[in-house]
């Protein structure tokens, strides 16, 4: 009889003893997301009254940042929105910390996983963020730049560039992110290169008599500066 | 039947004859496709509810050279800004409901203010220059035609006749006002007949002869608020967004554009609309407030052109105004007569009482403050501090649309 209570006991003294080793670990995952999540509403309370400070929702605006926000239908402030992102990584960061806690192989895999990823995705989001600024920098001032030379195809021409750098831009985000990235370098290259060979080979034949008259021309000055000496002489 | 005379510096298209509206309409469908123009509307939920709005659909169901209607809808809820939106759907053509209480048009106005620009309070100006807003960044229209919703004697011609000088581009005028006569048993239109010709007519006799006097003057209704521009106008003019409003949009015609490209048109015989309460114990109500207002819009306008005021000057002002107001009752009740119209004498004494006070009160505020401009900045200058507000505007409406 005392066998039999034994047979039931001891599988439930091992389940209370796992459960006594893992308790303190499952205590302190929570201890973690409480303190995180409190942590990270300070983080953004801060963030905000930084980005309020420095006129951050100001300078987005003219930066074309909100622009960006309101074409994707996102209505919130730049910095109300800036301030969630860093809230909801930070949320992110923490849950990923409290998993660990809790010393499972898996979970802690996985969060390794993560944890290697992130600085990919924040590196991915700069690049698209600094691309966009350049894009429409170089935008602008080669739109000056044909329309002060009185270029009629102007705008069309900006909107190409604007085009083939955004293409450039994002194949370098999907590369950073490691999403299939032989596909995204193939494609890159040959939308990239097709497009630049389309436009050399357009150059290349309709602006043969262009490039014929541009030659000539500056041939025709060179003598005539020549000339011009002689004759002063 | 009007006389054709030509009043003022403007130059003044009249009804004469019996003008077919088919010709009319044929006409502008040829020259919008040149010139599209588009319908500005500024309405409030409660009109949709009220006798005119349901006209004024019915008539525009069957404009047919319109390029689109943009119409302002103030004080409504999402809910009635659906059911807004429903009532409109008989119109055949694109009809695009700018929702002023919405949460996008909310932020919009946000992002202008954080940016240090002043959007001004809410009211008709400030909805007009909206949908201005959205017209030029939907860049499809050369011209914008604009009239209240609560014309209760509304018809197409209204519409086809203002529309008209501005997209006939044999004709080119940039500004076209119209204009008709408010008159049903009785004379109304207290403070054009009362208060704005006389006072521009007294200024007139103190300062001299001056261009905006006689520009304001050349109007014969300018208190309508009917009227077409350009495009290029509504970028580059300033909307008062007070009861100054339409001798605010005049002043900024006159001060971008030459008179001779600007014209008034007969739009109606009859024209009926709400009329408001005098409210002469309060100057922050009916017709007194409107009246401080456009008294310290024409000082603002003056003053602007280099003309100097000092209390004197309107002590003066008072008295000249007092007097010339009396004459035109006088004037007015012969009219009356003549044509059988009820006059009440008393009634319109009483008004020219409290016209009088209104004007010692905006001289004095004008004194007090006279940079206090009401003006909401041209989109020119929106566009300048925030690049990308016409996209966003043109995204905020049409999200609200679908």
């Amino acid at each position: 009889m005392q066998n039999f209570f034994s047979l039931i006991l001891e599988p439930l003294k091992g389940v209370y003893a796992e459960f006594a080793d893992f308790f303190p670990n499952l205590l302190a995952m929570f201890i973690i997301i409480f303190l995180g999540i409190v942590a990270a509403r300070i983080v953004r309370a801060v963030v905000l009254k930084l980005l309020k400070a420095v006129n951050f929702d100001s300078w987005s605006d003219r930066m074309g940042f909100t622009t960006i926000m309101r074409k994707g239908d996102l209505w919130a402030k730049p910095s109300a929105a800036v301030g969630s992102f860093l809230f909801w990584l930070l949320i992110i960061v923490v849950f990923m910390a409290g998993f660990g806690a809790l010393k499972i192989r898996a979970i802690d895999d996985l969060v390794s996983q993560c944890v290697l990823y992130l600085p990919r995705v924040l590196s991915a989001v700069l690049i698209v963020v600094v691309g966009y600024i350049v894009t429409g920098f170089i935008g602008r001032a080669i739109l000056i730049f044909m329309v002060n030379r009185g270029y009629h195809f102007a705008k069309l021409l900006v909107e190409a560039v604007r085009l083939l750098l955004i293409v450039l831009f994002v194949a370098m985000a999907l590369e950073q992110l490691q999403v299939a990235p032989r596909i995204v370098v193939s494609a890159f290259s040959i939308i990239f290169g097709g497009i630049v060979l389309a436009l050399a080979i357009a150059f290349g034949v309709g602006g043969i008599e262009a490039a014929k008259k541009v030659i000539e021309k500056e041939t025709v000055e060179k003598k005539d500066e020549k000339n011009d000496d002689i004759e002063h002489i | 039947m009007a006389d054709f005379y030509q009043t003022g510096i403007i130059t003044t298209l009249h009804r004469l004859g019996k003008p077919s509206l088919e010709r009319l309409e044929s006409e502008l469908m040829e020259h919008s496709k040149a010139r599209p123009v588009t319908l500005v509307l500024p309405a409030l939920y409660s009109e949709f509810e009220g006798q005119a709005m349901p006209r004024i659909v019915e008539e525009l169901a069957r404009v047919k050279y319109l390029q689109g209607i943009a119409l302002v809808l103030g004080r409504a809820s999402d809910k009635e800004f659906r059911k807004a939106k429903d009532s409109l759907s008989a119109i055949p053509y694109e009809v695009k409901i700018i929702h002023n209480e919405g949460r996008r048009i909310h932020e919009i106005y946000e992002t202008i203010r954080r940016n240090g620009l002043n959007p001004g309070e809410d009211g008709k100006g400030r909805s007009v220059w909206l949908a201005y807003g959205y017209v030029l960044a939907a860049g499809k229209s050369y011209a914008i035609a604009l009239h209240d919703c609560d014309i209760l004697t509304y018809s197409r011609e209204m519409l086809a006749r203002l529309c008209y000088p501005v997209i006939n581009s044999n004709l080119d005028y940039v500004f076209c006002k119209g204009f008709y006569s408010r008159v049903t048993n009785k004379m109304h239109g207290r403070v054009t007949r009362l208060l704005v010709t006389p006072l521009v007519r007294s200024i007139q006799n103190l300062i001299g002869e001056h261009l905006f006097l006689k520009f304001i003057d050349s109007f014969r209704y300018p208190l309508a608020g009917e009227f077409c521009m350009t495009t290029d106008m509504a970028r580059v003019n300033r909307i008062p967004w007070d009861w100054g409003l339409e001798v605010g949009s005049l002043a900024e015609v006159y001060r971008n554009y030459s008179p001779r490209r600007v014209c008034q048109v007969d739009i109606a015989e009859t024209y009926e609309h709400k009329h408001q309460a005098l409210s002469a114990e309060d100057p922050e109500k009916g017709l007194m407030k409107m009246t401080v207002d456009i008294c310290k819009s024409i000082f603002r306008t003056l003053a602007s052109e280099g003309v100097m005021f000092s209390e004197g000057f309107f002590k003066s002002l008072s008295v000249s105004y007092l007097r010339q107001a009396e004459d035109t009752i006088v004037k007015y009740e012969a009219d009356a007569a003549i044509n059988g119209l009820e006059f009440d004498r008393h009634e319109e004494a009483k008004a020219v009482e409290s016209f009088t006070k209104a004007l010692s009160l905006g001289a004095q505020v004008f004194m007090e403050n006279p940079m206090g401009t009401p003006l909401i900045p041209n989109w020119n200058r929106v566009t300048s501090a925030i690049p990308g507000i016409l996209e966003m505007l043109k995204k905020a409406v049409d999200e609200d649309n679908k």
